[in-house]
């Protein structure tokens, strides 16, 4: 059974979806936390 | 192909990055350590990880080089399931992200995962767990400390001992300095320059070859790569999502962030960084795919993502390449220098040769731990005996004979240590048998069966009780 082109499309866009959305998070908890006082 | 023929960067540029990179880690190495006087501070960043650093540290660990370039060779080698199979990985993350949560409040004075083996199953159990913990840990680091090597030999041409001794010594100098605080410091940068890295390198090579002719060339040349049913490919994927839960589940890496996470913040972190974690062997891993489009001969398997980078991003892909795994190298580095640090310092200085050790004592020793971990990992890496993903497979009927007696040993009252040693070390042996029998890809599947079984049968057979409150046991 072989993966389509479009599977293939699909599932590295999902996965970079995710992972370009994933360092502006780190980011917002960051500041979420530095200004409370809690990065450590 | 000869890989200092196929380097893409001038060796000078190579050494002009390596030295920009280093002076930062060590820098803020010594910046955010040299406030870390008591052990506490030094070991375990004084305890109140907050959940941004906690997230990132944990995320980046996990992102070693053996995700930036083992992911291409699994793709290379395995196709789709490869990728996906890798991806499994973060599954570890994920169930680790209760178990943190409770090794937070049954153990709050905990140092290390051997504190947790010792005063659970006892001193038998105890030395089987560090055998099995300190024979991963080297091998893990010897792993890392090869991949600097090849990184920098592949990109720049300068010698893969002279590459691996400088990447080695910077990160054991950043780490002697700061401890954990500098290791989860330098990985929340190192985390976002990895993510910034790959999704600039993923989105030049679709912009520069294309699904559609990626997908045609591979389906010429290499069609057993797009193939579902590869079955070889198919129990990797198990191996590896048992593989990557028995490394997590065991190791002090993990374990010693959990005690190092404020209250609260370890569920959220390793949830977190699982979920993100999950994306990121695809997003690295595809490119290796658009070899057959390009026409690259590729000397090794290990070498596939940096020459695909290099061909087709050429000098400015090889720089980013570089940086990416240099951050990658470093984050996982540096967190397993500190934390088998930790487990030689409690579990072997302090466990069994200098009992009453006082904690300055141990602070004074810490350093020198890493140092000579550092030194015996480099010592190892020298000959480079095997490639990357051969030597992680190895240990893989290792740690997955783990898994089971301490997640039932978490959880279950009625564990008893009999059945843990041996669910440890038949698992491992059979695990191992399997490995050599039938392949690299069955070791952690057998092992954590094996192992599964045995605590199973052996807490039905002749429950036991424990007093979860004997965990607590008072702190350095």
């Amino acid at each position: 059974m072989t993966v389509s082109v479009s599977f293939l499309t699909t599932m590295v866009t999902i996965a970079l979806a995710v992972t370009l959305v994933s360092p502006f998070v780190l980011l917002i908890l960051w500041l979420r936390d530095w200004r409370k006082g809690k990065l450590w | 192909m000869n890989p200092v023929n196929s380097a893409i960067l001038d060796p000078s540029l190579g050494w002009g990055i390596l030295a920009a990179f280093s002076v930062l880690w060590v820098w803020l190495g010594w910046f955010w350590g040299r406030r870390a006087k008591e052990l506490d501070d030094y070991v375990l960043a004084g305890r109140r990880v907050g959940l941004a650093l906690g997230t990132a540290t944990a995320m980046a660990t996990w992102v070693t080089s053996n995700t930036t370039m083992a992911a291409p060779q699994l793709a290379y080698q395995m196709g789709i399931w490869g990728m996906l199979g890798y991806s499994l990985g973060s599954v570890g993350l994920i169930l680790f992200a209760p178990l943190a949560r409770r090794i937070r409040a049954l153990m709050p004075g905990g140092f290390t995962s051997g504190d947790f083996i010792r005063l659970r199953y006892g001193k038998t159990a105890w030395r089987i767990f560090l055998a099995i913990s300190l024979f991963y840990g080297l091998g893990w680091l010897i792993s890392l400390g090869m991949a600097g090597g090849i990184l920098i030999n592949a990109l720049t041409g300068i010698d893969y001992r002279l590459g691996m001794s400088v990447i080695l010594a910077i990160c054991v100098l950043y780490t002697v300095l700061g401890g954990l605080r500098a290791v989860i410091g330098t990985d929340f940068i190192q985390t976002l320059l990895i993510l910034f890295g790959i999704l600039i390198l993923a989105w030049l090579a679709i912009d520069a070859v294309g699904f559609e002719r990626m997908h045609e060339a591979v389906s010429e040349e290499r069609p057993e790569l797009l193939n579902l049913l590869m079955p070889a490919a198919i129990m990797f994927l198990f191996n590896n999502l048992l593989f990557g839960v028995g490394e997590i589940f065991h190791s002090n890496v993990w374990w010693s962030r959990a005690f190092a996470f404020d209250k609260g913040v370890g569920f959220k972190a390793y949830l977190t960084a699982g979920i993100f974690w999950m994306p990121i062997p695809v997003v690295a891993g595809f490119i290796a795919l658009a070899a057959p489009a390009l026409g690259l001969n590729v000397p090794a398997a290990d070498m596939v993502g940096p020459l695909v980078a290099a061909n087709l991003l050429g000098v400015g892909g090889a720089i980013l390449v570089f940086i990416v795994v240099f951050s990658a190298l470093a984050s996982s580095l540096d967190s397993l220098l500190a934390a088998t640090s930790d487990l030689v310092l409690q579990d072997i200085y302090r466990g069994h040769l200098r009992p009453r050790a006082s904690p300055e004592e141990l602070r004074r020793a810490a350093r020198w731990v890493v140092v000579g971990l550092g030194v015996v990992a480099w010592l190892l890496c020298l000959p480079r005996l095997t490639t990357l993903a051969a030597l992680l497979h190895f240990t893989g009927a290792f740690v997955a004979s783990t898994i089971w007696p301490i997640a039932a040993g978490l959880y279950w009252r009625r564990t008893n240590p009999t059945g843990a040693m041996a669910a440890m070390v038949l698992g491992t042996a059979i695990g191992l048998g399997a490995y050599f029998l039938i392949g690299f890809y069955v070791a952690a599947l057998v092992s954590a069966l094996v192992s599964m079984c045995i605590v199973l049968a052996s807490t039905w057979l002749a429950p036991r009780d424990f007093d979860w409150a004997s965990l607590n046991e008072r702190g350095l």
